[in-house]
């Protein structure tokens, strides 16, 4: 007999996996497959540059992946989603998201569009009144507390340049 | 208004300018230009006079631009996902080297996927790029991004770099209206829609994608929110026209991560404790995501 609370919380994690589960992608480079998300975890396989990937899940720079009998953890900037020819991607912004507003062609843009196209921008008039109601909404002391309610804490990072070295002070 | 006084100060050095080249003969030109120190000279004085913006300068500038980017697509009504776009990236801004600037963050009603700054502290991203995103670390990153432009003064250096003629030029017919901040608010109309469809220097975009990696960084969440963001624009069709204005002013999704893996290395790994807080993102944009997309 099949136990409920199984079924719930395999329900549940189901509900948790993040939008990126079952994305595909391909590796940028020869990669190899840790079984954790960690630098020094045990490589348990390669894939060569260009192997077809279900992306599983993401946790910080790590993903986690498939391809055939293999699954493991890899560097998520060593991974691309989508197509290796990008204007084979077929996801559509629509698709995507699943978005019911949205028109489903990849081609025309419906009329009556809330856009920001370059069109829209060429026949903009300034309007005032909603850079005022922008300003309405500005912060100062009060991100303290909204960083602390999301418990983030402040750290010392260098800027980096173009190779990663430390520009400038750490602050 | 000390903006307006330089502005018209080098409108008086464009209407000179424009008078040689339209009304003179070449002799007169010439005689012009050996007596007013040379072409090169007068274009440095009306270099110079933006040269020496100051910070009152800058935020008015990035105030009259801002008229123009709200009055192509107004904002967003939703007045709580505001306050909340206001909270991250007054957080992030406050990580930066000008944590003192006005900051304003903002969404607009525009179903198209971007976001842009203008200089000063405006920062406005579109409800579209609110629905791709996944968490608040990856707003951090975007919201990082579009701060990295404004602190290294990206747009302002395009206007003198480039588009400063166009900018006096679309300023001589405002010259005469008398009010100095709707002159300066009407000269900045042609550059700003030219800049905004042109697009920055791709070395200044990717500049900003490293600066928002560090400001996101600094400020206490994942580190890979902004590569995140970028693969997912990846995976989008470069033909949907909801992407179109944010593929023709940026490098295509793919170089950005790839110039980001080569500055990111494993140098970050040690941040990887950073939080993505995705629960309350997903609370602040609930009401412009359909529940299939949660």
């Amino acid at each position: 007999m099949t136990d409920w609370r199984t079924v719930c919380a395999l329900v549940l994690a189901a509900l948790a996996t993040n939008a990126w589960a079952q994305d595909k992608g391909y590796t940028l480079r020869d990669v190899d497959i840790k079984d954790k998300p960690y630098l020094d975890a045990r490589t348990i396989a390669r894939l060569p540059a260009r192997t077809d990937v279900s992306v599983l899940e993401r946790r910080g720079g790590w993903m986690e992946v498939s391809a055939g009998k293999t699954r493991g953890w890899t560097r998520l900037l060593s991974v691309r989603l989508g197509n290796p020819d990008p204007a084979r991607n077929r996801t559509s912004l629509a698709a995507l998201f699943g978005l019911a507003h949205r028109g489903t062609s990849t081609v025309t843009v419906t009329t009556g569009v809330r856009g920001f196209s370059e069109e829209d921008l060429k026949q903009a008039k300034p309007n005032p009144e909603e850079v005022r109601k922008m300003e309405g909404f500005a912060m100062r002391d009060e991100v303290a507390t909204f960083a602390a309610r999301g418990n983030l804490v402040r750290r010392d990072v260098p800027f980096i340049d173009a190779d990663g070295r430390p520009v400038g002070g750490a602050k | 208004m000390r903006i307006a006084a330089t502005f018209l100060a080098s409108l008086g050095c464009a209407v000179l300018l424009g008078a040689v080249v339209a009304g003179c003969s070449q002799q007169q030109m010439d005689a012009f230009v050996k007596n007013s120190g040379g072409l090169d000279n007068l274009t440095k004085t009306v270099k110079e006079a933006f040269g020496s913006i100051d910070e009152p300068q800058e935020i008015e500038m990035g105030h009259g631009m801002a008229e123009t980017l709200l009055g192509a697509r107004p904002l967003l009504d939703d007045p709580a996902l505001q306050r909340y776009v206001n909270e991250v990236g007054g957080w992030v801004a406050a990580q930066s080297d000008r944590p003192e600037l006005p900051w304003h963050f903002g969404v607009n009603d525009s179903e198209h996927v971007n976001a842009f700054a203008a200089p000063g502290g405006y920062v406005i991203v579109t409800r579209g790029m609110m629905e791709v995103l996944q968490n608040e670390a990856e707003l951090a990153g975007v919201l990082g991004h579009e701060i990295g432009h404004v602190i290294r003064k990206h747009h302002l250096h395009a206007l003198q770099k480039g588009a400063w003629m166009t900018l006096l030029g679309s300023g001589l017919s405002a010259s005469a209206a008398g009010k100095p901040s709707e002159d300066l608010v009407k000269a900045l109309v042609g550059p700003t829609k030219e800049l905004y469809s042109r697009g920055l220097d791709r070395d200044d975009e990717f500049d900003a994608d490293r600066i928002g990696v560090v400001l996101a960084t600094r400020a206490g969440y994942d580190p890979w929110g902004l590569p995140a963001a970028l693969q997912t624009l990846a995976k989008i069709n470069p033909d949907d026209p909801y992407m179109a204005l944010l593929l023709k002013t940026h490098p295509n999704p793919g170089q950005r991560l790839d110039r980001l893996a080569q500055a990111m290395g494993t140098g970050f790994d040690r941040y990887a404790d950073g939080r993505d807080n995705a629960d309350r993102f997903r609370v602040a944009v609930r009401a412009i995501r359909p529940p299939a997309a949660q």
